[in-house]
């Protein structure tokens, strides 16, 4: 693909890029912070959180920095306080939807989900919290899969199926129905095609992927990995 | 690595007929993995529901991955994983059919055979469900009863027709 030099503006800020990027790469470059929590460097962008709504001049709709290319002219902002009510929305419904307890969770204190409450300043919720019955997946060995703190921005998903190979995870039913699923609905521990690598439990932001051998407090887990981990594929050595 | 426990093959009948028929449609569709909705139709259709036996059939002969399948299954409504029944009825609870009476049929049904939207009776003999508009708003209320439609149904003529068909089979 032949690369051709643009010129656009991002808050003000006069941008020189590529064609062919993100919306959300070439604001990373130039440090603009947006918010992100499916987005995951490395593996495919799908736009499922809807934190890195952007607006773009011309454009009527909020579109997603993750998965909008840049384009030449183009004028975005990135920080309007609409943009700011759209990420706190989210973010609450979010926490509304499941069981985030965060005082109890194993990733207390490194969890992507409560540095986002924290980065768009919620202190409380304006939805009621469904309080859905989950199930918590302890058969694999080594790693846990707890539903009550899934937010399905389906990371391991993509991982286990892009990087590991693997496809061991996808999405079952719809709305708020809609579960991480091994296989056939199978429990984790009895998957023929999990690979227990682990990925996808490095990949997850919250505290829904877990390794057993941890304290409630202690999880560290380091996603950065997984990119670095794809850059290295891409290596010939 | 873990250790795993032994699997237990998926047990699928080849002399089935319709296992033959959907074996057919597989191959015509070329072991392609996009056809997998175009299969999974196939199957719903000549089974009546998905089998677990059946989908792990389907996910070996297109070298799918098996949560891909189940993913697929379970996001469209027209994909069932039990069994909706040997006779279906369904009755149209959209706007025009609710408006001519369409509560009192549902009422009618689950007071004769005890059966909700969705249920299916214990010896597999009757399911019941209900749409929200079947297209059909000028025959209101209408239901489709083993892919017949039927017009401005009265619910006590419904249960008898429906009576009479479960003494048939």
């Amino acid at each position: 693909m032949s690369m051709t030099k643009l010129t656009l503006q991002i808050d003000g800020r006069s941008i020189e890029t590529e064609s062919g990027r993100t919306i959300l790469e070439v604001c990373k470059e130039n440090d603009i912070t947006i918010l992100t929590m499916c987005h995951l460097k490395g593996i495919t962008d799908v736009g499922a959180c809807r934190l890195c709504l952007v607006e773009i001049e011309g454009v009527s709709k909020l579109m997603s920095a993750c998965t909008t290319k840049v384009a030449d002219k183009m004028i975005i902002r990135t920080s309007t306080e609409k943009i700011k009510r759209y990420q706190r929305i989210t973010t609450e419904l979010f926490a509304a939807e499941r069981n985030h307890v965060c005082s109890v969770c194993i990733a207390n204190g490194h969890c992507e989900l409560q540095k986002l409450a924290y980065d768009v300043k919620m202190d409380h919720i304006r939805y009621p919290y469904l309080f859905p019955q989950c199930e918590v997946d302890t058969s694999h060995p080594l790693y846990v899969l707890d539903h009550n703190r899934c937010i399905v921005c389906t990371r391991c998903v993509r991982v286990c199926a892009e990087v590991e190979g693997a496809y061991n995870w996808d999405v079952m039913n719809r709305g708020t129905n809609v579960r991480i699923i091994s296989d056939f609905n199978t429990p984790w521990g009895e998957s023929i095609t999990c690979s227990d690598c682990g990925k996808c439990v490095e990949a997850c932001p919250t505290g829904a992927l877990w390794p057993k051998a941890v304290v409630q407090g202690q999880l560290n887990k380091a996603p950065e990995f997984i990119s670095d981990l794809i850059e290295k594929r891409k290596m010939k050595l | 690595m873990r250790v795993r426990k032994a699997k237990k093959e998926a047990e699928i009948s080849k002399n089935d007929p319709r296992v033959k028929f959907l074996a057919n449609k597989i191959k015509k569709e070329n072991y392609s993995p996009g056809s997998l909705i175009e299969i999974l139709h196939t199957a719903q259709n000549a089974f009546g529901y998905l089998p677990l036996n059946v989908l792990q059939y389907i996910t070996k002969a297109l070298k799918l991955p098996p949560a891909r399948v189940f993913s697929t299954v379970t996001f469209y409504h027209f994909f069932s994983l039990k069994s909706k029944g040997e006779h279906t009825c369904l009755v149209c609870t959209g706007t025009a059919c609710y408006v001519k009476g369409a509560q009192a049929i549902v009422n009618e049904l689950e007071k004769q055979f005890g059966l909700h939207s969705g249920q299916v009776t214990p010896d597999n003999k009757l399911g019941v469900a209900v749409a929200r508009c079947i297209g059909a708003c000028g025959i209101a209320p209408a239901v489709v009863l083993d892919d017949e439609v039927l017009a401005k149904v009265e619910p006590q003529e419904l249960t008898q027709k429906i009576k009479s068909k479960l003494a048939a089979s």
